[in-house]
């Protein structure tokens, strides 16, 4: 109202009429922190990676948890897609196994070169030089493949040919003369006659067969939800739940059970027929379209070449994509790094504020808590606790988030005690200000930056936290990945598949480092005086 | 001072308790009751949990024999093996972690110290700038990156020493190198950092430039003068590192495969093995606990500026 009619403050000027600006502890922070080269780099950088974590669904890699077992172990590699690769790898098998058989004969310095390989268990050595090798002589004309091995390639080359990869999203139904329609929009029992004439028997048959299977679902979660009871204790559920299940409801789940099964006929059916186009080549992939499936069915498929993938950074022991697994498993990371820094970082600032302000037996109490906690082995304790109470990513995180507020209570009870005396405590203190509010309008915010300074040096060290019982296999669990699971799974091979240890150790180690930079850069932004400190 | 040391000595008692008391009653919380886990128990072994803890009892007595017998050193049978209790297979594997830490903790005192003094010496040169990336780098990567790095360049590659096993395996004290250099990395890069700045403030003070101005070889001031001052927050740090040598082992132990307690702990609590993992937390947190108490000990003798009443 009268916002707009007020007068400009009389801004403040020195002996030479020059306005003096106002500079902020944070503004002169920032200035500071934007000189320190490391630190705006750090910063970019972790930018980077925030965004790559958060956009992870929505980027163009494959899925982290799809396994496919033809792609096991698929070293990383920029031009040559999955297919290639495992030709070069079954070539390379070829020209080795013809080695062996004497067929393809080395220099008596090569053999001994080979053999010391072998010996050392680097076989993967042994393929290379074997493939490169073995493709020369093919060039010259001084090897051939004998009829055995050419079927075997053959019979691979068919293979990458024709193997697919096939979702059907929506089987649609048209009726003669009319508009196609969507099945799971059908009356329940034209659906039922439409799988029933799918699989070639009657609606009746049909529909009291899925009387039976609701039933055996309903029992599966009863047995589910309460486990050791007796088979009498379970029908009498059972016919509770049955009674107790509306007309409705029990057509929805029918309609769900058989929508679901046609569909996965679809899918069948299109696969079979999309397989012999790609071996004549008469389809080009990748395929998106409504294709007909038998009569007046139709579906749309989403199909591609399951060998044209491409592995920028390799793949694992199932075939996964690691470039998806290291993006999705940052995800993890990052999450319980800045959430769990987040909730510690809360729990320990409130602790520390009452501790450091009210003083007292209040004090003495949070303050020998933590001193006992302190003399705690705390990891240990946070593995006994995954041990016990089962390892997920949430338990994970409240282990750790309810250890690691020490620190943190400590230091903001200090910068409190530091505070409360001063004169502006006091002045709200005589105003009449509750404690609640002198605490969280003047004491928290005016410790902010030590919190802040805090919570960066902190992230890293809960990442690594996280990482670390990852690694050991109490973290996160499969088909879920972290950075320390990533590193932990890569050890045992590491010999023959480096790449599985190389790429996690490295997207954690820039991340940390960054972290780090960003910290200090912060500390010393905020606190110039402890430039030459630790 | 032996009131001090004698209030100190009391202030461990109640993190001990707390420890036994938590190991206590995780035990009783594990799911599925404490002694019918998921997986069913072999009846020797069944029959003397049974006797031993007395489950029909109410819940505080068996508190109390519990901790009788704890502080008596008796850790109880094991869930697991059945030939032996938790205590014959803690004094099997602790040797072997404290002979790595040991090593360990050793190799980080003495080459933090060494390559802090000589950063802060030749402050801005090479040797101050190779020694503080090598501390950023001990800071920032998780040594269960360190490990499988330093076995994959110096066992696999180069074949200089060997990439697992322990004495027994033939190697000797080759087997001990690479897991010791591993465990020592995060505790030698906090330490280098530390003994860097605690040394810059010493040499800026009045004292050294009093020592100076007489005319003192550089030598005798650093290591008679500036040693002393330097010294303090190092051994305040010791607490904390000793802490992160334990756990740290436990990775070590499973990436070089050494037969000691941090192995047998994971192990442990992939088997829910509940005695037994709780033994080896209660054997940690005593370790801990009186390495806490040595170093503040050692840390009031040097530190005359404060006196303890």
């Amino acid at each position: 109202m009268n916002l707009l009619n007020k007068q400009a403050e009389p801004q403040a000027t020195n002996e030479f009429d020059q306005v003096i600006v106002g500079n902020s502890l944070s503004k002169d922070a920032w200035r500071r922190l934007k000189k320190n080269k490391m630190a705006v780099i750090s910063v970019f950088i972790v930018i980077i990676y925030v965004l790559l974590a958060i956009c992870a669904p929505i980027l163009p890699i494959y899925p982290y948890d799809e396994i496919i077992l033809d792609h096991q172990h698929l070293k990383p590699s920029l031009v040559k897609n999955a297919g290639q690769l495992l030709m070069e790898k079954r070539m390379a098998d070829l020209y080795t196994q013809a080695w062996r058989e004497g067929r393809f004969e080395l220099s008596e310095e090569k053999d001994d070169m080979i053999w010391a390989w072998i010996d050392k268990g680097e076989v993967n050595k042994v393929w290379d030089y074997m493939y490169k090798e073995g493709n020369i002589r093919m060039a010259e004309g001084t090897f051939v493949f004998n009829t055995a091995e050419q079927r075997r390639i053959d019979t691979l080359n068919t293979k990458l040919k024709t193997d697919l990869q096939i979702s059907v999203k929506k089987v649609w139904y048209t009726p003669e003369g009319g508009k196609r329609i969507n099945i799971s929009k059908l009356p329940l029992e034209e659906i039922v006659a439409i799988y029933a004439d799918m699989v070639g028997t009657t609606s009746e048959i049909e529909t009291e067969q899925y009387g039976r299977e609701i039933e055996q679902q309903l029992l599966k979660t009863i047995m589910r939800q309460n486990p050791d009871l007796t088979t009498e204790e379970y029908n009498l559920l059972l016919d509770k739940e049955l009674s107790g299940l509306s007309e409705r409801k029990r057509d929805t789940l029918i309609r769900e059970n058989i929508v679901a099964k046609i569909t996965s006929q679809a899918k069948d059916i299109a696969l079979f027929d999309l397989k012999e186009a790609a071996g004549n080549e008469s389809v080009n992939f990748p395929l998106n379209k409504e294709i007909t499936i038998k009569g007046a069915l139709s579906a749309s498929v989403k199909a591609t070449k399951m060998h044209e993938r491409r592995y920028y950074l390799g793949t694992d022991h199932q075939g996964r994509d690691l470039l998806s697994r290291i993006i999705y498993g940052g995800q993890v990371s990052i999450a319980i790094g800045f959430i769990g820094t987040i909730t510690s970082v809360l729990i320990g600032t409130i602790l520390g504020a009452l501790a450091g302000y009210l003083g007292g037996k209040i004090d003495y109490f949070i303050m020998r808590v933590v001193d006992i906690m302190y003399g705690l082995p705390y990891m240990l304790l946070v593995i006994i606790a995954m041990a016990i109470f089962g390892r997920n990513i949430i338990n994970l995180f409240f282990a750790l988030a309810i250890i690691s507020w020490l620190t943190i209570s400590r230091m903001v009870r200090g910068q409190i005690m530091s505070l409360k005396n001063q004169e502006f405590i006091e002045a709200a203190r005589s105003m009449g200000a509750p404690t609640r509010r002198i605490i969280f309008r003047h004491l928290i915010p005016n410790s902010l930056s030590v919190i802040i300074v805090f919570s960066t040096l902190r992230i890293p060290s809960f990442i690594m936290t996280e990482s670390f019982l990852s690694f050991l296999g109490l973290g996160v669990q499969a088909p879920y990945a972290s950075w320390g699971s990533l590193v932990g799974d890569a050890v045992a091979g590491m010999t023959l598949y480096p790449w599985k240890l190389f790429f996690p150790a490295l997207a954690m180690t820039i991340f940390l480092f960054a972290m780090n930079f960003l910290g200090d850069g912060l500390r010393d932004a905020f606190d110039p005086q402890s430039k030459n400190q630790l | 001072m032996t009131k001090y040391i004698i209030r100190r000595l009391l202030g461990v008692i109640p993190t001990l308790l707390v420890i036994i008391t938590i190991s206590f009653f995780i035990v009783r919380v594990a799911p599925g009751g404490p002694f019918d886990g998921e997986r069913a128990l072999p009846e020797v072994v069944k029959r003397n949990i049974e006797a031993k803890y007395h489950i029909n009892d109410p819940l505080l007595v068996q508190y109390g024999r519990y901790m009788f017998d704890v502080l008596r050193g008796d850790l109880g049978p094991s869930y697991r093996y059945k030939d032996h209790d938790v205590n014959f297979y803690i004094f099997e594997s602790l040797p072997n972690s404290m002979v790595l830490g040991v090593i360990a903790i050793s190799i980080s005192v003495i080459f933090g110290i060494l390559s802090g003094m000589l950063a802060a010496i030749h402050q801005n040169s090479w040797i101050d700038y190779l020694s503080m990336a090598l501390a950023v780098v001990g800071i920032s990567v998780p040594l269960f990156v360190i490990g499988p790095v330093l076995q994959y360049v110096f066992a696999m590659k180069l074949g200089w020493l060997p990439t697992s096993g322990w004495f027994s395996t033939g190697d000797g004290w080759k087997t001990v190198i690479l897991p010791a250099l591993t465990l020592a990395f995060a505790d030698f890069a906090t330490i280098a950092r530390l003994t860097r700045s605690s040394m810059l403030e010493t040499l800026r003070s009045d004292y050294i430039r009093t020592a100076k101005a007489k005319g003192m070889k550089s030598s005798s001031i650093i290591f008679k003068h500036a040693m002393k001052g330097t010294m303090l927050p190092i051994v305040s740090y010791l607490g904390p590192a000793f802490a992160g040598i334990i756990t740290g082992s436990v990775v070590v132990e499973q990436v070089f495969r050494i037969p000691g307690l941090g192995k047998f702990f994971v192990q442990s609590s992939f088997n829910r093995d509940y005695t037994l993992i709780v033994g080896v937390v209660i054997v940690y947190s005593v370790i801990l606990v009186i390495m806490n108490f040595l170093v503040d000990i050692v840390y009031s003798l040097l530190d005359p500026r404060i006196t303890y009443t």
